[in-house]
């Protein structure tokens, strides 16, 4: 299927009127396997957080013409999660049936079954009454992929989600996103290591507060490009005036 | 014009003449603070107009567990004469008085009173509440004539001749609780109340007061002392459980329920009732209770 | 007297000690999950919190009705719920986080409490007049503590999975559904109604007690959650039976004698509890094969 399943249309975002995103035009289209980089502070995280309706764009818009916000899956840079609570991995992952399952009554034979594919596709197979306070870095990373897995979202974002995790993890979870991507849904994720890029990701954003290059990935990851995105101010200019190019 | 001047300069020395009658009436009045509400109502008997009165602890309050405001600091600092109880009632006056600098003479009522001892969990202690016995408040009425005297020599005839027309109704007051109590039989003047603040009331009409806590009103009871009071009451038939106005009723509630016994109505011990209440003032706080015991125990 | 005929002549003998028997129980019914969820949600110093949250509603009650128990326990049970919803609120569109949020309301509503109560000149101490005692329950106060534990029940069972989710993990449960606040609240309100209720009827140490110790040990006795919940229940329900029968045996007060035992429970699982206690730590079992 085509068509865009986001539209930015001369989005800012950021926090306090200093912008971390500035003016960002354009399109995801639908079923894309996007990475987005770029430096430090460029903005990723932030462009993320506005796709989930969690920030407020200072001006502009985001809009996802074919989902509702519950269509949209998206892990964290660090998860919030309370690693001391004594919830097992299947209940944890089983979260993400949460919309389908509803408030009340035990889950479906069904419903279990999806949870546990879950679980063994992302290679935690005989984990599944394990507490989570026992679980590696690598491991809780991959019942978190789980999650996402069972929340059959059409639209999933990924803020880091390699950063300190082993290289097997590393690789079977670029399996579950080639998955993803298989199956046609639209997939973003934010990434610093730029040869895992060049190796799994066919399409990049390169933002550096503003769009540097959106496209094919070797293209977009030129030493030009880079050397561009590298010269970007990280910080907030405290004596910044008003934007000019705000329309 | 002449006239109008003639109006003005009139009614300007009758506003001044006014006025200053209104200080002279205040003035030379002595300001006395009380700690609470029964002693306050002794010195405004002896005082007359020769004082003015502040109460700390006002009406159905508890002198016990008294939390001081800084308005009570302000009022001793303004005082002649501080009236305290003694006996151990008001744990709290001392640092108060300390705490507002003020050098007014303190009047201790129970002074000269023979004190009682009572029974605290287990230990034993000075039991404060002295004025229960008629004769103990005449007493402190002739203590705080005495003290009134020395700090106004000038009124003590005044003073003199309140706290004697004062003292008369007290022993009236006495012969009536005495006729009344005649009424009970001996062998009913056994009662269940909360508080145990009654004990110079009981030795000296002759009642005997049990109590499931001890006179502190924080103390919390134990299953065991509940039982036990359960069952001399069923033993001993006492007739009636009184409620006390300072305390949580609903134990006491419970204890009647269980044993039998009625609910006799509400005593007065530690403080007097609001103006509008069953026992406003001294005389009618005792003249309330002996009634109030009467009617339970004579059924 | 032979040992059985001790541990159940009490309650057959005397209709107080029953009472008191049937309201521990009642109380041990609700509470003890409510702290479980408490001690999980690092909250657990709100019972303080609330029982001097309610003090102006209190305050207000005893200055519209005077000292009657209905309208001051009604009064403290809204300011209790206001600040409960409040804090709730406000962590959920400030920075400020639940704890935070809580102590900033009711340090306002204490402080609102005692001006009212100066300025009218009460000298009576509001709050110990409304704390009541687990010995002096009569009919209506059983009541009460019999609908509060049922509705408390109701409620848990049914918001259980959303508020587990809430509380493991909050930003998941924000990002697929607007139900997290709600929850949030509801829960702040059912501490509140069993904390208000256990004040009136058996004061506050029992009640805020009853929540929290149970919950603190059987923390330590297991790391699975429906197996946590039903062991502070029967923890809580023990402490109640053997410190009445202590209390009347041994004539201690029986409000701190109940929470004393439900202590020493919590000591003996700081000790030996399997899931985290003293002596799991320092001497492990030998590990399994695979």
């Amino acid at each position: 299927m085509s068509g865009a399943a986001i539209r930015f249309d001369n989005l800012t975002l950021g926090y306090d009127r200093h912008p971390a995103v500035h003016h960002l035009d354009g399109e995801v289209e639908a079923g894309s396997l996007l990475a987005i980089c770029g430096p430090n502070g460029a903005g990723k995280s932030t462009l993320l957080k506005g796709i989930t309706g969690a920030l407020i764009p200072l001006s502009g818009s985001i809009t996802l013409p074919d989902m509702k916000i519950r269509d949209v899956a998206y892990l964290p840079q660090a998860a919030d999660l309370d690693k001391d609570f004594p919830i097992t991995v299947f209940d944890l992952v089983a979260m993400g049936c949460w919309r389908r399952c509803g408030l009340f009554g035990g889950l479906s034979r069904s419903d279990s079954r999806v949870i546990n594919d879950a679980i063994s596709a992302v290679g935690l197979h005989g984990f599944e009454a394990r507490i989570i306070g026992t679980l590696s870095g690598g491991q809780l990373q991959r019942m978190l992929f789980a999650r996402l897995l069972v929340q059959n979202a059409s639209l999933i974002l990924l803020d880091e989600p390699f950063t300190a995790i082993d290289s097997k993890t590393v690789t079977d979870l670029l399996g579950v996103i080639a998955r993803w991507h298989k199956e046609q849904r639209t997939v973003l994720v934010v990434l610093h290591d730029l040869d895992l890029v060049r190796s799994y990701f066919p399409q990049t954003l390169l933002l550096a507060r503003e769009v540097i290059a959106k496209g094919e990935t070797t293209s977009v990851l030129s030493p030009e490009n880079l050397r561009r995105a590298r010269s970007m101010i990280e910080a907030f200019d405290s004596e910044a005036h008003a934007c000019a190019r705000t329309a | 014009m002449v006239k109008l001047v003639g109006l003005a300069i009139f009614l300007a020395c009758a506003l001044t003449a006014n006025a200053s009658q209104a200080a002279a009436d205040n003035a030379g009045k002595i300001p006395v603070v009380a700690t609470f509400s029964i002693l306050a109502d002794f010195v405004s008997n002896v005082g007359g107009d020769g004082v003015t009165v502040a109460e700390l602890v006002g009406p159905n309050g508890d002198a016990h567990v008294y939390q001081p405001k800084p308005a009570d600091a302000k009022a001793l600092r303004e005082a002649r004469i501080i009236l305290v109880n003694g006996l151990g009632l008001e744990g709290w006056i001392d640092r108060l008085i300390k705490a507002s600098g003020s050098k007014a003479p303190v009047i201790i009522a129970s002074k000269g009173i023979t004190p009682q001892q009572m029974e605290e969990n287990g230990h034993v202690g000075l039991d404060p509440h002295a004025w229960q016995s008629i004769t103990n408040a005449i007493t402190y009425v002739t203590n705080i004539r005495d003290g009134l005297i020395a700090a106004d020599l000038g009124r003590q005839d005044y003073y003199r001749a309140n706290a004697a027309a004062y003292i008369d109704k007290l022993h009236a007051l006495e012969k009536q609780v005495s006729d009344k109590i005649t009424q009970i039989p001996p062998e009913r003047r056994r009662i269940i109340t909360t508080h145990d603040a009654f004990g110079y009331f009981g030795r000296a009409y002759g009642f005997s007061f049990i109590a499931p806590v001890g006179v502190s009103t924080e103390a919390e009871a134990s299953a065991r002392d509940v039982a036990r009071i359960i069952n001399q009451i069923k033993t001993t038939k006492v007739p009636a459980v009184f409620l006390e106005n300072v305390t949580d009723p609903r134990l006491l509630k419970r204890i009647a329920d269980e044993s039998g016994a009625k609910i006799g109505g509400t005593l007065y011990s530690d403080a007097l009732s609001p103006p509008d209440g069953e026992a406003p003032t001294y005389i009618e706080m005792m003249r309330h209770n002996i009634d109030v015991l009467t009617v339970a125990l004579t059924q | 007297m032979q040992l059985q005929e001790m541990l159940v002549a009490p309650f057959t003998e005397f209709a107080f000690m029953r009472r008191a028997l049937a309201g521990s129980i009642a109380l041990a019914i609700a509470s003890p999950p409510l702290g479980v969820f408490l001690i999980m949600r690092r909250m657990a110093l709100t019972g303080d919190a609330v029982g001097h949250a309610i003090l102006p509603g209190a305050a207000l009650g005893y200055l519209l009705a005077g000292l009657s128990l209905g309208p001051m326990t009604i009064g403290g049970l809204v300011a209790g719920l206001a600040v409960a919803i409040g804090s709730g609120v406000v962590s959920r569109t400030t920075i400020l986080r639940e704890d935070t949020s809580l102590a900033a309301f009711y340090l306002i509503s204490l402080s609102l409490g005692v001006t009212i109560v100066s300025v009218h000149g009460s000298n009576i101490d509001l709050l110990h007049v409304l704390f009541g005692s687990v010995l002096a329950l009569d009919d209506t106060t059983l009541f009460l503590l019999a609908t509060i534990a049922s509705l408390t029940l109701l409620a848990l069972a049914l918001l259980y999975r959303p508020l587990v989710l809430e509380t493991v993990d909050a930003g998941f449960l924000a990002s697929v559904s607007r139900s997290g606040g709600v929850v949030q609240v509801a829960f702040l309100a059912l501490v509140v109604l069993n904390l208000v209720g256990g004040f009136h009827a058996l004061g506050t140490l029992l009640a805020v007690g009853m929540m929290m110790l149970p919950a603190a040990a059987a923390r330590l006795m297991t790391l699975e959650m429906t197996a946590m919940l039903v062991i502070a229940v029967a923890l809580g329900a023990a402490a109640g039976y053997a410190g009445l029968i202590i209390s009347f045996y041994a004539g201690l007060p029986s409000g701190p004698v109940i929470i004393m035992t439900a202590g020493l429970f919590y000591l003996i699982a700081l000790v030996f509890g399997p899931a985290g206690g003293f002596l799991r730590r320092l001497r492990p079992r030998r590990h399994l094969e695979g």
